[in-house]
């Protein structure tokens, strides 16, 4: 993938760029919110990592033109700041990252982000599969672990986005739009319809392994492939 | 409008006295009438004279007379020989009258310096009673804005509608209002003028008030202005010198609160740079030994030294990072936490990221959940909540002992979820209960010199913003255990909730 980094820090820059290179990623940086939609608009990139706190401006004032030059965006952004973190993903951010993080669920980010792109490149999934979890988006059957799980509509429609993007965070409102086609619907049903779905697919449904809760942002699917 | 200083029944007892006075006049003319019908005259004219000085000791000086008077005229024109008719022939008809008329003004004039002395006495108990009133109220008052609404409760009283106080700042007069922020000001010139011609102006009587340190200040005390409102003021100048010293008492308060807040942030500011110099280095240092360990000897080193030496840098990150967080959270507990970050959270959810979170900090520890609820929604703001709890959680883990269970627990109760965690460590000294939730706190014991002093603090200060409360049971037994409680306000129970097919 094309990755552009955008943060002022030159050591996280140098510190990402070898590991993204030996996965076989091109990478481009930019120091601040200019010099990265010089970037963007002279170049196409798969992913843009996006700091938050540039020295020129609010990173999430820019979130939106490079969606629309084509890229998926991943914001950095500290873990105390949820509000910032719904903000960034109501603008059209992908996905986020709490610093400081790890490699490996920075890594899984960018595999979530590039697993969504090839599928918006591609015609629109009828199925997902994962080694525990199969949807057949058509046929609307849901098979856990080989055994087939009965769903009513809403709670389908529910699994669906989040199998759609699958790794990646979906915001209640993202979910309360597929599900009652309304983002000021009462959370009180989304909470309710995401305890029906995990009592139905989890394990020990007070400990959720699939369907997580992001605290104050929405859910994410977490399914190993 | 409340008045100390006239009693209220003061026209009931004036016609009590007129009667009084009447009834005894008339029974002392019918007794001098039957006497000089015996003709006792002697006995008749000092019937009379009883009955005259009677009246004046009991009614003072004006009825003394006025009874005196008509004695005089009734003995003289229907008594005396001859009857009906006015003369003073002889010095027996005149010296009666004399009688009665000297010993009535006599009797009334000392009856009525005996009224004077008691009315004096009495307005001076009033006076004193109100200033005792005042000086209880203003007792009361802690904080400068409280002296003026305490002694306001006093007013209005006896011709003074209410007061002002105002106190030096600097080189200007401040008035102490409770209400609304545009409180007037004054050159301090104005003590000098508005007390000196205060006797002088007819709307307002102001008086200086002096304290330990000199001038504290001013009072004003507005009078009422229609006319009569005035003749009984209380005691101004006393007033004012209780005022002086709530006044003077609450500066040394202030000033005294001030001294303690400063000493407070001294030590707070001192309490944080030596836990940053402790808790940042600590960590600090054990990356830089394991790095520079990598570099200088990385060929020489086993493939398994080698890896202890990578997840030493990934802990102490990860401990850094974790103190970094809790500096940041006890910022926002300080400057306090608004209500507007808060959402409908369900404490199960929030339990189950947490338990995420110690499954893969924690692999082998056992945890036993019961649940007693299947949803419990709360309002707070869901990241501080999951922090509240994971730093519960995380202490009991560090401080009970690892082959153990931990217990969690939810149930209701009223309108409350209680979240319990309970370990089966050696539990909390009792003398460390009362210090468990302040900032830095560790305690003395040396297996709990861990920690940053904060993980503790920062659940107390989340969870009190979302209007709960903490609370710790510790031992539960013989064998030791601690059980932390998180009560926090119920929402809406969802078990009632009816979700749609």
């Amino acid at each position: 993938m094309n990755i552009l980094i955008v943060d002022d820090e030159p050591s996280i820059i140098s510190a990402l760029r070898p590991v993204l290179q030996a996965h076989g990623h091109v990478v481009t940086s930019a120091a601040d919110a200019r010099e990265a939609l010089v970037q963007a608009e002279s170049k196409a990139f798969d992913l843009v990592l996006l700091d938050l706190g540039l020295p020129d401006a609010d990173g999430i004032d820019i979130i939106a033109k490079l969606k629309a030059l084509g890229s998926a965006v991943i914001v950095l952004s500290a873990r105390h700041l949820e509000s910032e973190k719904v903000r960034a993903l109501d603008e059209g951010a992908d996905d986020y990252v709490n610093k400081p993080f790890g490699i490996e669920e920075l890594m899984a980010r960018i595999r979530a982000a590039q697993r969504r792109q090839a599928v918006q490149q591609g015609n629109r999934e009828d199925a997902f599969a994962s080694c525990e979890l199969e949807v057949d988006f058509v046929r609307r059957r849901v098979v856990r672990l080989g055994e087939e799980v009965k769903l009513s509509p809403k709670e389908f429609e529910l699994l669906e986005v989040l199998c759609r993007n699958v790794g990646q965070v979906v915001t209640q409102r993202k979910l309360l739009i597929a599900g009652w086609n309304d983002p000021a619907a009462d959370g009180q049903y989304l909470r309710s319809y995401i305890a029906l779905l995990r009592q139905k697919l989890e394990y020990d449904s007070s400990e959720p392994e699939f369907i997580l809760t992001e605290p104050g942002v929405g859910y994410r699917l977490a399914v190993t492939f | 409008m409340e008045n100390y200083l006239l009693s209220s029944n003061v026209t009931g007892r004036r016609t009590r006295i007129l009667l009084v006075a009447a009834a005894v006049f008339v029974v002392a003319s019918v007794g001098t009438y039957l006497a000089q019908g015996n003709d006792r005259r002697v006995t008749a004219v000092l019937i009379y004279l009883t009955g005259v000085i009677i009246i004046g000791a009991l009614s003072g000086l004006r009825l003394g007379i006025l009874a005196a008077a008509a004695a005089s005229f009734i003995y003289n024109f229907f008594i005396s020989e001859p009857a009906f008719r006015f003369g003073l022939t002889s010095a027996e008809e005149l010296v009666p009258l004399v009688a009665f008329n000297l010993s009535a003004v006599i009797t009334g004039g000392l009856a009525g310096r005996l009224k004077d002395s008691e009315r004096a006495a009495r307005l001076a108990e009033a006076h004193s009673a109100f200033l005792l009133r005042v000086s209880d109220r203003l007792q009361q008052s802690v904080r400068m804005e409280d002296v003026t609404l305490r002694a306001r409760e006093a007013f209005p009283a006896d011709g003074v509608t209410d007061l002002e106080i105002f106190v030096v700042r600097g080189n200007q007069l401040f008035a102490l209002e409770t209400e609304g922020d545009t409180s007037p000001v004054l050159p301090l010139e104005a003590i000098v003028a508005l007390t000196d011609g205060g006797a002088a102006r007819r709307d307002f009587c102001a008086f200086e008030l002096n304290g330990s340190g000199g001038q504290l200040g001013l009072v004003k005390f507005l009078l009422d202005r229609k006319p009569g409102a005035g003749d009984a003021l209380p005691d101004l100048q006393g007033v004012a010198n209780l005022l002086s010293m709530a006044v003077d008492r609450c500066m040394l308060l202030e000033r005294l609160s001030e001294t303690r807040a400063l000493q407070r942030s001294e030590e707070l500011k001192s309490a944080i740079i030596s836990s940053v110099s402790h808790d940042l280095r600590t960590p600090l240092t054990a990356i830089e030994a394991a790095a520079s360990s990598l570099r200088s000897f990385s060929d020489s080193l086993p493939v398994q030294q080698r890896e202890e030496l990578l997840s030493t840098i990934e802990e102490q990150c990860q401990r850094l990072n974790q103190y970094t967080a809790n500096l940041l959270d006890m910022g926002r507990i300080q400057a306090g936490i608004s209500s507007s970050q808060f959402g409908d959270v369900d404490v199960l959810d929030i339990v189950g990221v947490v338990l995420g979170n110690i499954r893969l900090n924690f692999p082998d520890q056992k945890i036993e959940k019961r649940f007693a609820l299947k949803s419990a929604l709360v309002r707070a703001n869901p990241a501080m909540l999951e922090q509240a709890i994971f730093n519960i959680v995380e202490n009991a883990l560090l401080h009970g002992r690892s082959i153990d269970p931990l217990e969690i627990s939810i149930h209701g109760e009223g309108k409350y979820c209680n979240l319990e965690i309970f370990d089966r460590g050696p539990g909390i000294a009792k003398s460390d209960q009362p210090h468990i939730f302040e900032r830095f706190y560790r305690s003395e014991q040396p297996q709990n010199r861990r920690g940053s002093g904060l993980g503790l603090y920062i659940a107390d200060g989340f969870v009190r913003a979302f209007g709960g409360a903490m609370a710790v049971v510790s031992p539960i037994d013989e064998h030791g255990g601690t059980r932390m409680i998180i009560r926090l306000p119920l929402l809406v129970d969802l078990s009632n909730v009816e979700v749609e097919p």
